[in-house]
């Protein structure tokens, strides 16, 4: 359990993607979706496709990896294919059975269905195997900063997402450990009704919440004895810098852009 | 545990608390996984929202944190999953405040996160431009959250049996 966290999805890997900074990513990666909106025909989708497996070889990690990400979709996926396949409500009707109708416009937009979900889990995937959990979270907070002005609380917002991700690790070890000592005791976690086993989950929370509490308190001490007032800004230890290859990957993703809207205005 | 004065705790500890919460969120949320219907058992942290609005906040940071390096959908669902959430929690505090009883409160949470789920229906309608996909997701989802929070209120009965989760 441990091992899967400290993974995660983040693979470790020297390339142009990963040297790139967390707030360029995420960005990037939301003005992805807005760009594919621009896409509405089978050119645009076809460049979406090749420029994305362009991003995807420029991170280093293999394609699996890629595949793999689809993978907890694939019945989503498949099912909202079938649908737009089915129930399509316009075009040149190829087949009919009952209330199913598959038509020439409905199969063009299951395959556009299919290339889209496929490509916005794609790109989704770059930023979450490019970039750690710590390096997004000081990107969400340096992001949030504006909200300042309207007295959003940033920097206590900010410190709660350190501290949980600081801690996940740690209270994935504590619930194996718990597992453990339960299992020790006779409790068994992978026979029995589903009442029986949503049951077992209980003495397993229970320390989990009463540790938090114990833990909180502890933490925050130490913390106050350290100088740490809530309501004062805090300084940095790992500062994000922005690099002219972050620039440079906003240009291309603004010239994508450019390019798909002339595709559909004009093509 | 009851002797464990949650009001008392120092204004650093609460914040540490919330902290520590929605690592337990991420925490659960790797532990038992996305599902083919989005079943994550650590949508059963909504619940607590019922219990003391503190929890609000930190069940919306595990799904910022969970969405943002697990979610399939990327940025776009820590933006809008973690509003949902937001939403969700808040509506199931103000809704419960003055109930006095676990199981309606319980109950109140469940029909008001399971409900909720269109948002995330609109979002992956909108992500895929499939309008006519709407109903059969919010169907997919909801029946997903339905079990999650289903079996998370009843860890959740049993664990407020045990722990004051309002203090």
């Amino acid at each position: 359990m441990m091992n899967k966290l400290i993974v995660g999805r983040f693979v470790p890997k020297d390339s142009f993607v990963h040297r790139m900074d967390a707030r360029a990513k995420v960005l990037l990666s939301i003005a992805y979706i807005f760009i594919i909106f621009e896409v509405t025909n089978w050119l645009g989708y076809l460049i979406m496709g090749l420029f994305t497996i362009a991003v995807t070889s420029l991170t280093k990690v293999s394609l699996k990896t890629y595949i793999q990400g689809i993978k907890p979709l694939i019945w989503l996926i498949t099912f909202t294919v079938f649908i737009q396949m089915f129930f399509a409500p316009s075009g040149h009707v190829l087949w009919n059975y009952w209330i199913f109708k598959v038509t020439d416009i409905g199969l063009l937009n299951a395959v556009y269905v299919l290339v889209r979900f496929i490509l916005i889990i794609m790109m989704s995937t770059v930023l979450t195997l490019t970039t750690s959990p710590l390096a997004i979270a000081d990107a969400l907070e340096y992001l949030m900063k504006p909200l300042l002005k309207i007295k959003f609380p940033v920097y206590e917002v900010s410190l709660m997402l350190s501290i949980a991700l600081r801690f996940v690790p740690t209270l994935m070890d504590e619930t194996e450990r718990i597992m453990n000592a339960q299992r020790a005791r006779g409790v068994d976690f992978a026979n029995g009704g589903i009442i029986k086993r949503v049951k077992a989950l209980v003495p397993i929370l229970i320390p989990l919440f009463t540790n938090a509490m114990k833990r909180a308190i502890e933490l925050g001490d130490a913390m106050e004895a350290r100088g740490y007032q809530i309501d004062k800004p805090r300084s940095r230890y790992r500062i994000l810098v922005w690099h002219r290859r972050d620039t440079m990957a906003c240009l291309v993703f603004g010239l994508l852009l450019i390019i798909l809207i002339i595709i559909k205005h004009f093509i | 545990m009851n002797s464990e004065k949650n009001n008392d705790l120092k204004p650093t500890a609460k914040l540490v608390l919330m902290g520590l919460v929605a690592a337990m969120y991420v925490a659960l949320t790797s532990s038992f996984g996305f599902g083919i219907v989005q079943f994550r058992m650590s949508e059963m942290f909504n619940h607590l929202a019922a219990f003391n609005k503190r929890y609000i906040v930190a069940v919306t940071l595990g799904v910022v944190i969970a969405n943002s390096f697990q979610s399939p959908y990327g940025m776009i669902d820590v933006v809008v999953g973690s509003l949902q959430t937001l939403v969700m929690t808040s509506l199931a505090y103000f809704c419960t405040r003055k109930v006095k009883n676990t199981i309606t409160k319980l109950t109140i949470t469940t029909v008001i996160s399971t409900l909720m789920m269109w948002v995330i229906a609109v979002e992956i309608m909108y992500m895929t431009k499939a309008p006519i996909a709407f109903w059969p997701t919010y169907g997919s989802l909801m029946v997903g959250e339905l079990a999650s929070m289903v079996l998370g209120g009843i860890i959740i009965y049993f664990i407020s049996k045990r722990i004051d989760l309002t203090r």
